[in-house]
């Protein structure tokens, strides 16, 4: 036990930081050495200049099989009638899937006071402006002639296109640049405080100009802090409905249409549910190699990736849950069209892909309800593979088959994918982790000020912290356990 | 701006400080923290940020704007289609809401800036880079008169260092 003094009773450091509640970091000892641990990950190394190469290449492939569709034609990306919407929509709609777990994460867990999201949010903030900015490349790549792609934003023109604000088209485009907005504005003023921070401790005055630029003249004072605290909580206030609007909105382009399949009221929380348990695999993705490279178990600790496993779960439930309504509400409609629709899903042409989606999304993930595996980094990463890879197919299955099996017969037809549209998925891929490995050499991963406030404060005299410490003691997984 | 600064490495010691600072009627306080404390907020005493007003107004500004746009678009190309409404506003509720979201975000990181007076050009007396590592500082402007008297409350709790700025 630790020695306990009473402090007077009315010393304000007594009492609780409410962001501070139900985490604690008991490998760090001090701000100072949180300042120093994630600083020390911005060194570029040899691992990371190989990474960067390959997502380099990757972008460089998709490039070039965009360059050989605008000679070609569209043609080139295997559309045939009846199904025009093929992989570039499907990755559109995968893309800001992964984008709305960083703002779940760093917008609604905030709200809620979710200990576990303060080491990882940073690195889920990243993840969404980049996923993003991919998603945002799609509608482009889709378009025949993309250097008329400002045609696309609905402002009033005299080029005699009609903008009809009653089109989910045009709902689309206010939703996802508005999310984009929203997010990068959030996420840059989350890492203004850090860039001071990175600022204060350069020496290279190129680099200190940079970053004293970036950080504003941020110096720490009070009424910045509590104005900062203020704008934040705001910005997760507006944050939280629109993450759950921007994927209503994207469910809107298929469930406004006629199209068997498509036209279902399921469809907003469906999307919203599957965008989150898609983001949460990505995230996995991303940090637990992060975590290992960078040698930030600590920060980023069994306990952290235990909660958000849950969360993965829950979400994947969700969806599973979704599945099955879909295939109720066809049984139940009467419909034939529907049902012969979702029984061509499962059971014919398209079953396959159907089946991937089933096992990955809802059948792997069921593995969380052992704690040992939520615990297993190695097992968290490969899942989060398979759950990626499912939630591709997720889309693929929502798109492609009620294209290709519409009212009748002689609207059928197939959809085979080519060497360009695999080369552009590839190179999406690759442009998204350019820019996260560019990142995350320049910037903090994980928000210093944050973990900070989490941690106990510099004390002269000591004080009852022994709930803590009680904790820490009947919990032996907190610090065992890792990898 | 003449005063002095105080560096301290406990926040206990800070809030002590802060306190007998104010209670000897010293006001302007600054504190410089490394990451924010709700112990400094009560020791300091400020009102509650004006930033809310901001959200306010920036979010009825863009609910307003996202239904006018939609409706004079409307107006404008007044096409009717399956006979319904030129200007539905149920549809258009979605581009007012994504509208008040990003207004009222924007206006909101535009009052936190006019707030908290960023971007700072100019480097502020009695900063020093070790604020945003791991102390506290606390600048008590002062004139010659007082500035004893400051530095030695400063000192008296535990101050690291206290040194006279101008």
């Amino acid at each position: 036990m630790a020695t306990v003094v009473q402090p007077r009773p009315d010393d304000p450091a007594r009492r609780p930081n409410i962001a501070s509640a139900g985490n604690r970091l008991p490998g760090i000892r001090n701000y100072k050495q949180v300042d120093r641990d994630i600083m020390a990950t911005l060194r570029p190394t040899l691992a990371w200049f190989a990474a960067l190469g390959i997502a380099i290449l990757c972008l460089i492939v998709g490039i070039a099989a965009w360059m050989y569709q605008i000679y070609e034609g569209l043609g080139a990306a295997g559309y045939q009638p009846p199904v025009m919407w093929g992989v570039y929509i499907v990755t559109f709609v995968f893309w800001v899937g992964i984008g709305h777990a960083g703002t779940l994460i760093s917008a609604i867990l905030y709200l809620f006071r979710a200990g576990f999201r303060t080491t990882i949010y940073r690195v889920s903030e990243a993840m969404t402006v980049f996923a993003v900015m991919t998603a945002g490349l799609f509608p482009i790549l889709h378009l025949g002639r993309p250097w008329k792609f400002f045609w696309l934003i609905p402002y009033p023109h005299w080029r005699l296109i009609w903008p009809n604000p009653k089109s989910p088209l045009v709902w689309d485009v206010f939703a996802i640049l508005t999310y984009l907005t929203v997010s990068a504005t959030f996420f840059y003023v989350g890492l203004i405080p850090d860039i001071a921070v990175l600022r204060d401790h350069e020496t290279n005055p190129i680099r200190k100009r940079i970053y004293a630029t970036l950080s504003l003249g941020w110096r720490n004072s009070d009424r910045e802090w509590r104005h900062f605290a203020r704008a934040y909580l705001f910005l997760a206030a507006f944050a939280t409905p629109l993450v759950l609007s921007v994927h209503s909105v994207v469910s809107f382009d298929f469930a406004m249409a006629l199209t068997p399949g498509w036209h279902a009221t399921v469809f907003p929380p469906y999307f919203v549910a599957g965008a989150i348990f898609s983001g949460i695999g990505m995230v996995f993705t991303i940090i637990i190699p992060l975590r290992k490279f960078f040698k930030l178990q600590h920060f980023v600790t069994i306990n952290d990736l235990d909660a958000a496993a849950k969360l993965c779960l829950f979400t994947s439930m969700v969806v599973g849950l979704a599945y099955l309504s879909e295939f109720q509400v066809a049984w139940m409609s009467g419909n034939q069209f529907e049902q012969e629709y979702f029984w061509n899903r499962v059971f014919g042409q398209w079953a396959w892909s159907a089946w991937i989606m089933l096992i990955c999304n809802c059948v792997l993930p069921l593995s969380l309800f052992s704690q040992k595996l939520r615990r297993n980094t190695t097992w968290l990463f490969m899942l989060s593979l398979t759950i990626n890879l499912g939630m591709w197919f997720e889309r693929f299955v929502i798109v492609v088959p009620s294209l290709s099996h519409e009212f009748e017969p002689w609207q059928w037809g197939g959809y085979h994918p080519t060497f360009v549209d695999y080369s552009i998925l590839l190179g999406s891929f690759g442009w998204f982790f350019m820019w996260f490995l560019l990142f995350i050499k320049q910037m903090p991963s994980m928000a210093l000020a944050e973990i900070k406030e989490i941690l106990p404060p510099p004390m002269r005299r000591p004080v009852d912290r022994s709930h803590d410490l009680d904790a820490l003691t009947l919990d032996p997984n907190l610090t065992a356990g890792d990898d | 701006m003449q005063g002095v600064i105080g560096a301290f490495a406990e926040l206990d010691s800070t809030v002590h400080a802060i306190e007998d600072l104010r209670k000897q009627n010293f006001s302007d306080i600054t504190v410089y923290t490394p990451t924010p404390r709700h112990e400094l907020d009560d020791a300091l005493q400020h009102p509650t940020s004006v930033v809310r007003r901001f959200t306010l107004i920036g979010g009825l500004a863009g609910l307003t704007f996202g239904y006018w746009i939609a409706i004079w678009i409307s107006d404008y190309w007044a096409i009717v289609v399956g006979g319904k409404p030129v200007a539905s506003w149920v549809p258009y509720t979605i581009i007012g809401f994504e509208l008040t979201v990003l207004i009222g975000s924007l206006a909101t990181v535009f009052g936190m800036f006019a707030v908290s007076r960023i971007p700072r050009l100019t480097t502020t007396v009695g900063y020093d880079a070790r604020f945003s590592e791991g102390d506290f500082g606390v600048w008590v402007p002062a004139g010659p008169d007082r500035a004893g008297e400051a530095a030695e409350v400063l000192r008296r709790h535990g101050a690291v260092e206290v040194r006279n700025e101008r």
